[in-house]
């Protein structure tokens, strides 16, 4: 049964919410995930404004007119002669881009119709919640719920929501230093961190001072332990860094020398893919 | 959205309206890059790069169309082209794992990931400035309400309401944008 859309807006506002689906939770998970992400708050760097519009009359510069120093006509670049070099790097663009361009309705192939038709149905469930015949008192409704909820939960003594867990999964490969070993990973956010369940075999058990060590790794390259262990059979791990920023998960073989660093003798490494 | 006029004075090539359109969409394009690449350097050449190969293009772009949908599709490409490029590049100084391992395959994200980075940072942008901070925070910080009101000086329950409202908002902006 569907739940009603008060409960799906409760739920992607991080309240508990026990009747939604397995699949609406899905799909509310990976809206979720995308609003954990980094990329959806980073914020280029107010320069690069500058630098696109330098690029462009760069650009229009070098194909109108030989001093680079020139200010540049680039009206002249939309007139039916243009350069060749224009002309040609025109054609490569169009070429390229704008025949696999996302818009909104046509589909006018196949590639452009799998980009715009797939995530209307991941997202169905805001369509529903607008394209219901009884939206408009489904909009009540909510206002309702909403000043309902606001009340009970104030009345309540104001205690916080726990969100259903979030949560990845990834495959881990052996590398040549364990070409045997293979095997998966869940992580799911919790209250105290991100849990990190490990489970990979053709990994030996290692004692007497040798162990293993996971890792996450951001793009940056930053490494961040987040436990040790004999073997991977399974195993839990804690981060303190949130998985959807460092995404690669490595394990290292380590020697208890005194030195904590990584040994960079990886065994076993695997990245999240896709978020939800 | 960028206007008709806006999009002619793009393919024009006309600074002021360069300018403009960076304004309206570098955000987003920098976002989809970053989304691609995951990484802030590499994500700003390529929104540069996005703006230069579409401003190329531009004279084939049908100016009654919206801009956006055609930026985010160069900037997809763009990305993946230096993602490919990085990946070459990374492969060499890897000491343990052999070149090519598919483990240390970097597949971009999917088309339809990239979309929805693009639809949702817009979705985002056009919450009111107070109610942004609110859905940063307990997303992206992950923080409680208690903890956002203690980090705001505001009553829980006015966090709460904020909360509420912003979730509310944000599934119109997404359901509007998908029935256009």
């Amino acid at each position: 049964m569907s739940a009603s859309d008060e409960d799906r807006i409760a739920y992607l506002a991080g309240e508990p919410v026990e009747s939604l689906t397995s699949e609406e939770r899905a799909e509310l998970d990976e809206l979720r995930g995308l609003l954990e992400a980094d990329e959806m708050w980073a914020q280029p760097p107010a320069e690069l404004e500058d630098r696109v519009v330098a690029a462009i009359a760069d650009a229009a510069g070098t194909a109108e007119a030989p001093e680079p120093a020139r200010a540049p006509r680039p009206q002249q670049f939309a007139t039916p002669v243009q350069p060749a070099e224009v002309r040609r790097a025109a054609r490569d663009a169009e070429a390229r881009e704008p025949r696999q361009a996302p818009a909104p309705r046509p589909a006018p192939s196949p590639q452009a119709a799998r980009v715009v038709k797939k995530p209307r149905r991941e997202r169905s469930w805001v369509m529903t919640i607008l394209e219901r015949p009884a939206y408009a008192f489904g909009v009540l409704a909510v206002l309702v719920a909403v000043v309902a909820g606001i009340t009970a939960l104030s009345n309540s003594g104001g205690g916080s929501p726990s969100p259903a867990p979030l949560q990845f999964a990834m495959v881990v490969n052996g590398t040549s230093l364990a070409p045997g070993a293979h095997g998966s990973a869940t992580l799911t956010k919790m209250s105290s961190g991100w849990q990190v369940e490990l489970s990979a075999s053709g990994l030996p058990h290692l004692t007497n001072g040798r162990y293993y060590q996971a890792w996450l790794k951001n793009s940056a390259g930053v490494l961040v332990p987040i436990g040790t262990f004999n073997d991977a059979v399974k195993v839990t791990l804690w981060s303190g860094v949130p998985v959807t920023q460092f995404r690669t998960l490595s394990v290292t073989r380590q020697e208890a020398n005194g030195n904590p660093a990584s040994s960079g003798e990886r065994v076993l490494i695997g990245t999240i893919k896709n978020s939800g | 959205m960028a206007h008709a006029g806006l999009s002619t004075g793009f393919r024009d090539g006309d600074p002021d309206a360069v300018r403009a359109v960076y304004r309206e969409y570098g955000r987003l394009v920098y976002a989809v890059a970053y989304r691609v690449l995951g990484d802030r350097g590499l994500a700003e050449e390529a929104t540069q790069q996005t703006f230069v190969k579409a401003w190329k293009a531009a004279a084939s772009f049908d100016a009654e169309r919206e801009l956006g949908p055609w930026l985010v599709a160069i900037a997809r490409r763009v990305a993946i082209d230096v993602s490919r490029r990085e990946a070459v590049r990374a492969a060499d100084p890897l000491d343990s794992v052999a070149p090519g391992h598919p483990a240390l395959t970097s597949t971009p994200e999917s088309a339809e990931a990239v979309y929805d980075v693009w639809e949702v940072r817009r979705a985002l942008d056009e919450l009111p400035p107070e109610e942004q901070d609110i859905v940063r925070l307990q997303h992206f910080r992950g923080y409680t309400h208690v903890e956002i009101a203690e980090r705001l000086d505001l009553p829980v329950g006015t966090i709460k309401s904020r909360s509420f409202r912003a979730h509310k908002r944000l599934a119109a902006l997404l359901g509007h944008l998908r029935e256009e």
